[in-house]
């Protein structure tokens, strides 16, 4: 009885929160709010020159709100220092059941493709969709496939350790040395020229500021995966 | 034509979230979370939004739903 109102009660819910959903996107596609829009974005674009990155979605996120992600990777660390302490294994026990022979060989083909792809989107955060976050996820379901189909493996604790920390200091470092700068903290003291605009080497200190966020994300999210896969099973 | 694939999609998001609620095996409602995140996607990418398409897919269809796979699994090794 209890069981069945319960349902109910989320069946409810699920239909309150639908027919919310779908009024909130109704207001959003029948409201005529062009001149607004248009000029918050143009105001943004301009600005966004000023710095010569491509992909002015990423200006936001690095550079105008870049504090704002230092608080967002906190925020993750402390979400992977939880699973951490709640799910490390103390003694290392490999998986009983040997995955099967397809995923094994697969996953030797995928694993280099997938990391490149990875790196790819880190590194040109400034120029294409993706940044520092999607490409450390993606690095981190590089390493989930590894883990999945080979018992054997496991990165050292050391090496991510190390990776996180790098990028964290380097993270701060360079918020640290703009504000010494250019009396603002993630200042761009890089040359960011706006004819360089669309190039590799452009953007100032944006480009290395999303590798460093890349670098920190892979790893944490890497670690998370791993302790979740890795745990001791008591039985 | 382009309205029309929008609001099918629409459409498809919120009938598979509503199946993700009331769904009675658990592996069943994360394969169908996936889905949701699926559509999110696309909506994402018709709304000229392609980077939090991105972060959507990675996240939301990929490494989201596979933690809940394990933390599954492990829970279900508890019981």
């Amino acid at each position: 009885m209890n069981f069945k109102r319960d349902i109910s009660t989320k069946t409810y819910s699920g239909f309150a929160l639908s027919a919310l959903l779908v009024l909130t996107i109704l207001n959003v596609l029948l409201q005529n709010i062009p001149g607004k829009v248009e000029r918050a974005g143009e105001k943004l674009l301009e600005l966004n020159a000023q710095e010569g990155v491509a992909n002015a979605v990423t200006t936001v996120v690095v550079y105008f709100r870049g504090f704002d992600t230092l608080g967002e990777i906190a925020v993750l660390f402390i979400a992977a220092l939880g699973i951490g302490l709640m799910l490390s294994s103390h003694s290392k026990v490999p998986h009983k059941e040997e995955s099967n022979f397809i995923l094994q060989k697969a996953s030797k083909l995928l694993f280099p493709v997938i990391m490149l792809f990875g790196v790819y989107v880190m590194i040109y955060g400034h120029l294409s969709p993706g940044g520092g976050f999607q490409g450390g996820v993606i690095i981190a379901s590089g390493v989930l496939l590894l883990l999945i189909s080979d018992q054997n493996f496991e990165i050292p604790h050391s090496v991510i350790s190390a990776l996180e920390t790098f990028a964290g200091i380097a993270y701060v470092l360079i918020g640290l040395i703009g504000l010494v700068v250019l009396d603002r903290f993630l200042g761009n003291f890089l040359p960011h020229d706006i004819s360089e605009m669309g190039m590799l080497f452009s953007g100032g200190i944006i480009p290395l500021v999303y590798i460093v966020v890349g670098i920190k994300v892979g790893s944490e999210m890497s670690l998370i995966v791993q302790n979740l896969i890795k745990r001791n099973d008591d039985d | 034509m382009t309205g029309l694939i929008i609001l099918s999609t629409f459409i498809a998001v919120i009938v598979v979230a509503f199946a993700v609620v009331v769904q009675k095996s658990l592996p069943d409602a994360i394969i169908l979370f996936m889905g949701v995140s699926l559509g999110s996607v696309v909506l994402f990418f018709v709304f000229q939004a392609p980077d939090v398409a991105m972060t959507e897919a990675v996240i939301g269809a990929g490494i989201s739903a596979l933690i809940f796979l394990m933390a599954l699994k492990h829970f279900k090794e508890e019981r």
